[in-house]
């Protein structure tokens, strides 16, 4: 599987001299702070510092590209824990559970459970890369639309279980995602819903939607307390606690491994990565936990999955590229705009010929991950401070910051209005006991579905179902997921009923 | 027995709701009735109709629990109801005014709102606070951004 004459080429690149690492520390720092600023994004950070690449050789200018990428992952992870907002769409389970931590007092353990689960899953997600990139790679050429659809679902079914109160107000937040999803041009263009406003073209903008519902919404119902956490003996930045919650990661090897290859495995698939990743490694580690109902009140394990998931779908993010020269999203397509520059094509023939450097990236990255870990311990002592300080200065600071990274995303006013809109409905929604995150699920994972659907029905000529009986992988996805979330559960329910209905 | 009521913010939402889905569905309708346009319209308007009657006859049936609507919690919606206003009006204020002073005066406004008693702090941290996200922030934006004084 490893070509061991490459190998020892690609550690000669790396290790004969440190120039290709210079640039990894700045980009793993610039990549914490757009990750950890709302509305500055992974893609956009690595766009702007794509020009300084110019003049770096083509491994110099990789590494600093993906620090940049897997710095961001991890940054969006922080403010997910600490202010429940989301850097991006891969993080918004870890808000589900980290956020709840961090207002319980455990926001050490939880940046330190986030930052472990990070660094875990990238190394993994990486691994998986270097010993099976070119199974993989034919696995991605193998991925078709009703594939998509399976593994979109997969994410769907999520919504079903994210509920406060009852399923049917989870149900019905997740419905109307859907719905909103809807508003736009639609895949086949036809345009639906757009009131005439030009900037609703394209939908509406998942990110500052997500910035609204999440951050927005909670940071007004914030308003009346005094500090984020309410005790103030747990308020202090403790490293003694962050590696607590480092050595936490490792009760849940079962989460960790599973979040990793969910990760890796969806990550590969280019169009859906690490915003579907991240759901479905916490729905699965949701269903499976012995302690279901702890889930979305901050349970550690449910910050472990997500983590894991969306750090983990980097390095299979990079197989597409890498093997297919395909992007699987906006930052790995600003990796192919430098492969340009260096007059360099992805795909299989980059894999024969230049395996000494396809190694190469590969190994810098999983130095990166450690080195993240360095790093990412030295820096939450500061990002943890956050929770030092007053909420009467806390809120308004934030929600200025919220309505900036609306604009930083869309460029328009429609930006910040979008973020303003979905603030009052968030609100209201969690004045009545509505679970908000199935709403962002079914606004992410609506447009993408109704996408795949109509090329599924086009391609097969309106037969899917006959058409899924000629996709073995499909097929194999689907049946997999309804054992996953119909035979799991009554197996599970079963037992219990056996076991009750035995005498003592 | 008595049973339960719906709050006027539930009520609200589930109006809010119904009236998206029902203008989504309709403007759907109206551009192209093939199945290509309406396969995710369609079912998921029916489901959320379907939702809301039964969220609705779960609420009204229940038994009714004690009211929570304290004069202190009535004046808590409407404190947050006047942030969220305020929080608006500063959106549309950013491109229309300018970033930096509608910043400057939602962070100081906000602050106060939000329970500072401090006389001299709250103007001082806005101004603090705006110079850093338009001179910081600002300068990572790849658009560019009215301000109005900085």
């Amino acid at each position: 599987m490893i070509d061991q004459f490459a190998l020892s080429q690609a550690f000669t690149l790396l290790f004969t001299d440190l120039s290709p690492w210079l640039w990894v520390i700045p980009g793993l720092l610039i990549g914490l702070i757009f990750g950890s600023i709302p509305g500055l994004q992974i893609s956009m950070a690595m766009a702007v510092f794509l020009p300084v690449t110019f003049g770096m050789d083509f491994l110099q200018a990789m590494l600093f590209l993906t620090a940049i990428f897997t710095g961001g992952a991890y940054g969006g992870g922080v403010t997910a824990i600490l202010m429940n907002i989301p850097g991006s769409s891969s993080s918004i389970a870890t808000a589900f559970d980290g956020y709840p931590m961090a207002r319980k007092g455990q926001h050490n353990e939880a940046l330190g459970l986030g930052l472990c689960a990070s660094v875990v899953g990238a190394f993994v997600g990486y691994s998986l890369l270097m010993l099976l990139i070119n199974p993989l790679a034919a696995f991605v050429l193998k991925i078709g639309p009703l594939e998509m659809v399976v593994v979109v679902l997969w994410g769907l079914t999520l919504i079903a279980t994210l509920n406060d109160s009852s399923m049917a107000k989870g149900l019905m937040a997740g419905f109307l995602g859907l719905m909103l999803s809807q508003i736009g041009m639609s895949t086949t263009g036809i345009m639906r819903t757009t009131i005439g406003n030009p900037y609703l073209l394209d939908g509406i903008p998942v990110v500052p939607a997500m910035i609204g519902i999440f951050a927005a919404s909670e940071l007004l119902r914030l308003r009346g307390s005094s500090f984020l956490v309410q005790n103030e003996a747990q308020r202090n930045i403790s490293f003694a606690l962050i590696l607590k919650g480092v050595g936490q990661t490792f009760r849940h090897p079962g989460t960790l491994l599973r979040g990793s290859l969910i990760g890796a495995v969806i990550g590969a698939i280019p169009g859906v990565g690490s915003s579907v990743a991240n759901l479905v490694s916490y729905g699965e580690a949701k269903r499976t936990s012995k302690t279901p109902e702890a889930f979305g009140k901050g349970a550690p394990e449910g910050v472990v999955a997500a983590e894991s998931a969306n750090s983990s779908s980097e390095g299979g993010s990079m197989t597409a590229l890498l093997a297919l020269g395909i992007p699987g999203g906006a930052a790995t397509a600003v990796l192919l705009a430098a492969f340009s520059f260096h007059n360099i094509i992805g795909g299989p023939s980059f894999i024969r010929d230049q395996t000494d450097i396809v190694y190469s990236i590969i190994l810098g990255n999983l130095g990166q991950v450690v080195l993240l870990a360095f790093l990412g311990l030295l820096s939450l002592r500061l990002l943890g401070m956050v929770v030092r300080v007053p909420l009467a200065y806390l809120v308004p600071s934030v929600l200025a910051m919220c309505a900036w990274g609306g604009y930083g995303i869309t460029g328009t006013i429609a930006g910040p209005l979008t973020v303003a809109a979905f603030a009052g409905l968030g609100w209201l929604m969690r004045q009545n006991n509505y679970p908000v995150a199935a709403t962002v699920i079914g606004l992410l994972l609506g447009r993408m579905m109704e996408g795949e659907v109509v090329r599924t029905l086009q391609v097969s000529g309106g037969r899917p179902f006959e058409y899924m009986m000629e996709r073995p992988i499909a097929l194999a996805l689907f049946i997999i997921m309804l054992l996953v979330l119909i035979g799991a559960p009554a197996l599970k329910a079963f037992r219990s009923r056996r076991a009750s209905h035995e005498p003592n | 027995m008595v049973t339960g009521k719906i709050s006027a913010t539930h009520a609200f939402l589930l109006g809010l709701v119904l009236a998206i889905a029902g203008f989504i569905t309709w403007s759907a309708t109206q551009a192209s009735t093939t199945l290509n346009n309406l396969v995710v319209v369609a079912p998921t308007a029916i489901i959320i109709g379907l939702l809301s009657i039964g969220i609705v006859a779960k609420t009204l049936l229940k038994p009714a629990t004690e009211p929570s609507s304290s004069s202190t919690d009535k004046s808590s919606i409407w404190s947050d109801i006047l942030l969220l206003a305020g929080f608006s009006a500063f959106c549309f204020a950013l491109t229309n005014v300018g970033f930096d002073v509608a910043t400057f005066v939602f962070v100081w406004v906000g602050v106060l709102m939000c329970g500072s008693k401090g006389k001299w702090q709250p103007p001082l941290y806005a101004l603090v606070f705006t110079v850093f996200l338009v001179k910081g922030f600002g300068s990572l934006f790849p658009y560019p951004m009215t301000t109005l004084v900085l």
